[in-house]
């Protein structure tokens, strides 16, 4: 048996935050709980994925492992839970989801490319992962399986973030000013904001236009100091509120958030500043409840003013249109799982093949060796041709000795078995296996003369030793060596 | 034998039919591509089919190219009549926007400019050539190809105009779902590409008015017409959209409907020489 992925968790879509919240691993307690799940026998590599809205651990049963390794795992990292969380199995139960194989490696892709997220397409948790799979990594908890599950898996958010929209338009009232704000400007680059008022929203929004590259913030409130310490905070500047008008004549971007009664920014003041501002658009995003700006203010040429009601429209087209795209999403995911598991598979094959390149080599060369100074010394043409061809079959039964027992009974493997992979593996047509059923000597090969009955059989010196890993599944041709050796 | 007879004696090659054909398919890609939800934001991971277009309209760019020249080459030039001169237009007009393709991204400009090259270049196509520029002057040549140009560089700012219109719209609606809101490029940036070729335009426009004039009392022609009062009005709205911004800043949906009223008044000249031909 090989060795399997494996998913066990519980996320926003399964489990209340209440179970969310006592299943979650602190930070503090990761490296415990990944040595603890490693200490398992089943379990070779594993990685825990804990953030507010999902808990999973992640890991890989041994290579090797016997039948049944992944459902043994799946169950001790349940045991583990339960006991490392102190909740009851049972509750457990009704929250926890779990993936093998294929199905897991899809899980991990979706919750990287965040189309398993709350808000499609938000980028955190691609963070979120990238530092669980550091953590487990630093911890000595990962290997090869998990290390090439997350490559993929990362470089397919990536993928699935530049060439689907599940990640465009703002997902959220806080960014949908930056969203507004593109739409009049393109850039923000060297544009201003105002916040009016010193809430937490208007903080937030002021973060968001910020990192996509506006200028200079202005914080004002009636309170200077709460202005002062929110400017602080943001590192904005802080500006009298007597000053409103001229601030909000030098802005492109004002943000009100105030808890007053009335409009604060009526349409005569706004109308005013558009004339000293010689009619450069402005844009005023409105997130008071009762509303901070005169709602005709919004008729004024140039003046685009957005109220709660409206970003909170927009978001919800944003997440409708991403909804769209993340289609197209699980279809490159589809593509990329495929992809992931043959390349497991093959990478699971490479000891074999490199074992099964090193023994033919040894082999042909050791033969040759010996046979060096026979062909060195013939007397004539034919006497070398002639030592050639013994030193071709001394090679071939060398070679053939160990298949040809295991074939015969002598090994521990099914014959049948055996036969099917040995047929897929050199090639052999039906009707050559039907001939050599025949009753083929093994030790034939022996006369000199290629063997007669058996003719497809004599392998192709360019033939590649490494075939195709996936049409064989496990490996029962890999030679025993010590049977080999002492041949 | 007189430019008017050859331009009779000239037949289309089948390189305007090309033309034509690749202006209707880049109608429809265009039209396509702007309902289609694209693969990304910016300029990120472009595919053959967001390129598509672009080859399509650049196809029919250089096959009306070559029917242009070819039609040079047989002695008749773009700016011996209006006929031949709304071809150049809208080819002109398709090579500005080719260009304000390399730097800008401007999808929506494209679905309103295909069609209009083809429906342009389809209507000088069917349009009777005219009698009345026999004899044509090197001065008359160069005022209808300088005044080819000016318009065709109006008809850019003004399709930028109609769309910074539009998308304006919807955003002061707030209609969110729009296919312009989604994909649309930012009103300042088509504002002030529309401005940039006003600015352009204006000086080349002016001067074709001036050897218009120049040209007009060469032969002996009456100064005051429709024709030459239409031009005026345009050239002045277009003044006044250039002094005014200069001077009050003023620009967005005002500046936007200006240019859609000069590039109206242009249009109504061309249309004027050539319609006179049909009402005879």
């Amino acid at each position: 048996m090989t060795s399997q992925i494996f998913v066990l968790g519980l996320s926003w879509r399964t489990a209340p935050v209440a179970v969310r919240e006592t299943v979650a691993f602190p930070a503090a307690d990761v490296s415990a709980a990944l040595a603890d799940v490693r200490g398992h026998p089943d379990i070779a590599e594993v990685l825990i994925l804990s953030t507010c809205n999902r808990v999973e651990i992640c890991g890989a049963t041994p290579r090797g492992a016997g039948d049944g390794a992944d459902a043994r795992a799946l169950s001790a990292v349940r045991a583990f839970l339960a006991r490392s969380r102190g909740v009851g199995p049972g509750l457990l139960a009704e929250h926890l989801y779990e993936h093998r194989g294929a199905s897991a490696i899809r899980h991990v892709l979706r919750v990287a490319s965040s189309l398993d997220s709350m808000v499609i397409g938000e980028p955190q948790i691609l963070g979120q992962l990238k530092e669980a799979y550091r953590v487990a990594a630093g911890a000595g908890a990962t290997g090869p399986v998990l290390g090439r599950c997350m490559d993929r898996a990362f470089s397919v958010a990536k993928r699935v973030r530049t060439e689907t929209g599940i990640s465009r338009g703002a997902a959220n009232v806080s960014s949908v000013a930056v969203e507004l704000a593109r739409h009049v400007f393109g850039d923000l680059r060297g544009k201003s904001v105002l916040l009016v008022g010193a809430g937490k929203m208007s903080a937030l929004a002021a973060r968001h236009l910020r990192a996509d590259g506006a200028g200079r913030i202005v914080v004002t409130n009636r309170s200077a100091e709460r202005a002062r310490s929110l400017a602080a905070q943001i590192e904005a500047d802080a500006a009298p509120w007597d000053d409103l008008f001229a601030l909000v004549a030098a802005a492109d971007v004002v943000i009100s958030s105030t808890g007053a009664a009335n409009p604060i920014l009526s349409r005569k003041l706004i109308k005013r500043a558009i004339k000293t501002r010689r009619q450069r658009p402005l844009i005023i995003v409105d997130i008071a409840v009762p509303r901070d700006v005169e709602p005709a203010a919004g008729n004024l040429d140039g003046v685009y003013v957005f109220d709660i009601d409206d970003l909170q429209r927009l978001v919800a087209e944003n997440l409708k249109e991403r909804e769209r795209e993340a289609d197209q999403a699980e279809r490159i995911i589809t593509a990329e799982v495929a992809a992931i598991e043959s390349a497991i598979a093959a990478e699971r094959a490479v000891p074999t093949i490199r074992a099964l390149r090193a023994r033919f080599v040894d082999v042909a060369r050791a033969e040759a060796q010996k046979a060096a100074h026979h062909i060195a010394g013939a007397a004539s043409v034919e006497a070398r041709a002639e030592a050639v061809h013994k030193l071709a079959d001394r090679i071939a039964k060398k070679l053939l000795h160990a298949p040809m027992r295991a074939l015969s009974g002598a090994s521990a493997h099914d014959p049948e078995d055996l036969a099917v992979a040995v047929k897929a593996l050199f090639d052999l047509s039906a009707e050559a296996e039907a001939e050599a059923d025949g009753g083929d000597d093994p030790e034939s090969g022996q006369s000199g003369a290629p063997p007669k009955a058996d003719p497809e059989s004599e392998p192709e010196p360019e033939n590649q030793p490494a075939a195709d890993p996936e049409a064989a599944p496990g490996d029962p041709v890999q030679p025993n060596p010590r049977k080999a050796s002492s041949a | 034998m007189t430019a008017n007879d050859m331009v009779h004696s000239v037949p289309p090659s089948p390189a305007l039919y090309v033309s034509l054909a690749l202006y209707a398919a880049a109608t429809v890609l265009y039209l396509v591509a702007l309902m289609r939800r694209p693969a990304d934001g910016a300029s990120r991971g472009q595919t053959w089919l967001d390129r598509l277009p672009r080859l399509c309209l650049l196809a029919a760019f250089i096959a009306q190219g070559v029917e242009i020249s070819l039609r040079g080459i047989a002695g008749v030039h773009p700016g011996s009549s209006v006929r031949e001169a709304l071809g150049f237009l809208a080819w002109l007009t398709v090579l500005g926007f080719l260009i304000a393709g390399l730097r800008y991204r401007l999808r929506a400009l494209g679905a309103l400019l295909a069609p209009a090259a083809f429906t342009i270049t389809a209507a000088a196509w069917l349009s009777p050539p005219g009698k009345e520029l026999s004899g044509l002057s090197l001065l008359g040549r160069i005022h209808i190809s300088l005044a080819t140009l000016g318009a065709a560089i109006f008809a850019l700012a003004t399709a930028l105009a109609g769309i910074y219109l539009m998308e304006e719209h919807n955003l002061k609606r707030k209609r969110f779902d729009r296919v312009l809101f989604r994909r649309g490029a930012a009103l300042e940036t088509m504002d002030k590409l529309s401005h940039r070729l006003v600015l352009v335009g204006f000086p080349i426009f002016t001067v074709a008015m001036v050897l218009g004039f120049v040209w007009l009392s060469e032969r002996g022609e009456q100064l005051l017409s429709v024709r030459t009062g239409m031009a005026t009005v345009a050239w002045l709205v277009f003044l006044i959209l250039i002094v005014a911004r200069t001077a009050t800043g003023w620009r967005g949906r005002r500046a936007a409907w200006l240019t859609v009223g000069g590039f109206a008044a242009t249009a109504v000249v061309f249309l004027i020489y050539l319609l006179r031909p049909m009402l005879g």
